[in-house]
């Protein structure tokens, strides 16, 4: 009795066990996999984003007129560990390499948006996971021109000098772009200049098309480069939406990586932007986009060792069965030409005629197109191998 | 009939054993009574950012790049060295503070910034003779020869922490010397608008070359300063 009371127990145990590790793991799986992620580092962002602009909300948009006054705010922020002094300046913008937006340095002279902006605080400490706001004013001139002006807004921790230290020091800083466009005649125009495909040492190609801004605002263009097999399937896409700045030209460098197919492959770069007046900085004009499309490259790549196995069999598997194709099509131009008209005669069918000519009685019904049972009636004409 | 009821009760036991265990290790608190009810929690807003960190991302404070080393020599001579290494990494973060995309550049402090010393200084952005020889231009104000240029497309980019990422619509710069008053900043780094919204990026390998004058003095002390800078376009 104490021994059935003792297994019982035991049961009920490992019942509880094997359920409690069944629903432990259940739960554990379909538990929503939250990773924290850590955001550090030092910066800002735009304090007032507008809800009709969502580009608002990483860079700063404003359509003034000349003379006038706009009120902003940039949310300087600290995420980093320790606490931290930032510089908080204003800046014009310069091209960079490629037609990027780049900012201009603080010892640079400032000449159009950058001078328009003034901040009612050059400097923020900040302890760390804090942000401030620092408001700041954009003071358009009389005389400032017709189209799309741009600045920045730069947040640059605050070193201390350590003296001259040899080799190169780097500082990191935070750009927040500031587009201010003046209205009147705004075009909106672009024009590709170029497209180049080139080699690597690694056998990968660097994909290179080149796109002018030949208005006076800047354009976010939808930049593509398609490659595609020798027979038009696409092999891979590259791009993306980029802003082409007021009189430049902006180039990208998209990476192929070495195709692993090889063979004849063919690059199209196609651009598509909106040309409307409507359109602007984070505005869409929801009209028909204009559509450019670059010259076609073609270029060939050698392949990978494993397509090359792989091609290698099947070029083999296709020699074959063209070797075996050819072999029975000059089989069937031989019987055509060689096998000669013999009537049958009493008591001989397929079997015993196949063993007279020494040829498979299959053979012979094919070239004859006999069908199942294969009968022959006397005096029936079939074709037969020639008398050796 | 009573085993029925054992069975029942083997599923609550072993469901209220799970939860508590699976609470316990997940690091949930569980508030059975309370007599207040203000909770509060504060997600600091995200910024975009660059910045040289290690590889297990935690900045590196006095960053370096070594670069080959150069002896005296008649004639003008090219150094070289590469910008991001396994342990001191070009890193990006964007915590959806520019979805329109974003630019990383790299510039000197000063377009008239030169490689300063006690003794013979060099230009870093000097166009004239392949860089060797200082042109007389008046765009260039200094007189001193050396020319730095940045091939950002040598290096390799890969996704930071964020493992769901993608390096897909992120294309590294093309080769730029600095010339000064027309390249005066040099992109390494694009992110375009279809790039991940939340991400992070780092990039190795950068190489970089400097051209030094012919007779330049030897010394020790050459410096400059350089300003890696994202901007959300």
């Amino acid at each position: 009795m104490e021994y059935l009371r003792v297994k019982k127990l035991k049961a009920r145990l490992v019942g509880i066990s094997v359920m409690s590790v069944l629903t432990f793991a259940l739960l554990g799986v379909s538990a929503p996999l939250a990773r924290a992620i850590e955001y550090g580092g030092f910066g800002g962002r735009p304090a007032f984003p507008r809800a009709d602009n969502p580009r608002t909300e990483s860079i700063f948009v404003h359509t003034l007129n000349p003379g006038d006054v706009q009120e902003e705010g940039v949310l300087t922020v600290n995420n980093s560990a320790e606490r931290k002094t930032m510089l908080v300046y204003s800046v014009d913008s310069t091209p960079s390499t490629g037609g990027a937006f780049a900012c201009e340095q603080l010892s640079e002279t400032k000449d159009d948006v950058g001078a328009w902006i003034t901040l009612e605080k050059s400097e923020v400490t900040l302890e760390p996971g804090t942000n401030e706001l620092v408001p700041f004013t954009i003071a358009v001139p009389t005389n400032a021109s017709v189209g799309e002006h741009n600045g920045c807004i730069i947040i640059q921790e605050k070193k201390e000098q350590k003296g001259e230290q040899a080799g190169m020091s780097l500082s990191f800083r935070t750009g927040l772009r500031v587009a201010i466009t003046i209205p009147g005649e705004l075009e909106r125009k672009l024009e590709i200049v170029g497209f180049t495909v080139t080699k690597r040492d690694d056998g990968s190609f660097l994909l290179q098309p080149k796109v002018k801004n030949l208005g006076n605002v800047s354009i976010d263009a939808d930049a593509q480069v398609i490659t595609r097999y020798f027979f038009g399937l696409t092999h891979f896409t590259h791009g993306g939406q980029y802003p082409i700045l007021r009189g430049d030209t902006s180039d990208w460098n998209f990476e192929l990586k070495k195709p692993f197919w090889g063979g004849w492959y063919r690059s199209n770069f196609i651009v598509e932007y909106d040309k409307n007046p409507e359109a602007g900085v984070g505005v869409k004009s929801g009209k028909e986009l204009t559509r450019l499309e670059g010259p076609s490259v073609w270029f060939w790549s050698f392949p990978t060792p494993a397509a090359l196995a792989i091609e290698i069999v099947i070029l083999l598997a296709l020699a074959f069965g063209g070797f075996l194709f050819w072999l029975s099509q000059k089989r069937k131009r031989w019987i055509k030409e060689n096998w000669v008209s013999y009537e049958v005669k009493s008591g001989e069918d397929i079997k015993s005629l196949a063993e007279r000519f020494d040829v498979s009685w299959k053979l012979l019904a094919r070239v004859n197109k006999l069908k199942p049972p294969y009968a022959l009636k006397t005096g029936e004409k079939i074709k037969v191998p020639p008398a050796k | 009939m009573i085993r029925k009821a054992l069975g029942k009760l083997n599923i609550a036991i072993a469901l209220t054993l799970a939860v508590v265990m699976t609470g316990g290790l997940g690091g949930a608190t569980y508030v059975l009574a309370s007599s207040t009810s203000n909770f509060t929690q504060t997600i600091n807003a995200g910024t975009l950012a660059v910045d040289i960190v290690d590889a297990s991302y935690v900045t590196v404070g006095s960053p370096t790049m070594a670069m080959t080393a150069a002896t005296f020599s008649f004639t003008c001579q090219t150094i070289t060295g590469s910008f991001g290494t396994a342990s001191q990494q070009i890193y990006v973060k964007n915590p959806d503070a520019a979805d329109a995309g974003w630019v990383v550049s790299l510039a000197a402090s000063a377009p008239t910034a030169v490689w300063n010393s006690v003794g013979t200084d060099f230009d870093f952005n000097e166009a004239g003779s392949a860089g060797c020889v200082d042109d007389g231009a008046t765009t260039d104000a200094d007189a001193f020869g050396g020319q730095m240029t940045v091939n950002p497309s040598a290096g390799t980019l890969a996704v930071g922490q964020c493992t769901s990422c993608v390096v897909t619509n992120v294309s590294k710069g093309s080769s730029a010397a600095f010339v000064e008053t027309t390249t005066n900043s040099i992109t390494v780094l694009t992110g375009a608008a279809l790039s991940d919204d939340i991400g992070d990026w780092k990039l190795t390998g950068v190489s970089i070359s400097q051209k030094i004058p012919k007779e330049q003095p030897a010394a020790s002390d050459y410096n400059i300063n350089m300003v890696l800078t994202i901007t959300a376009s």
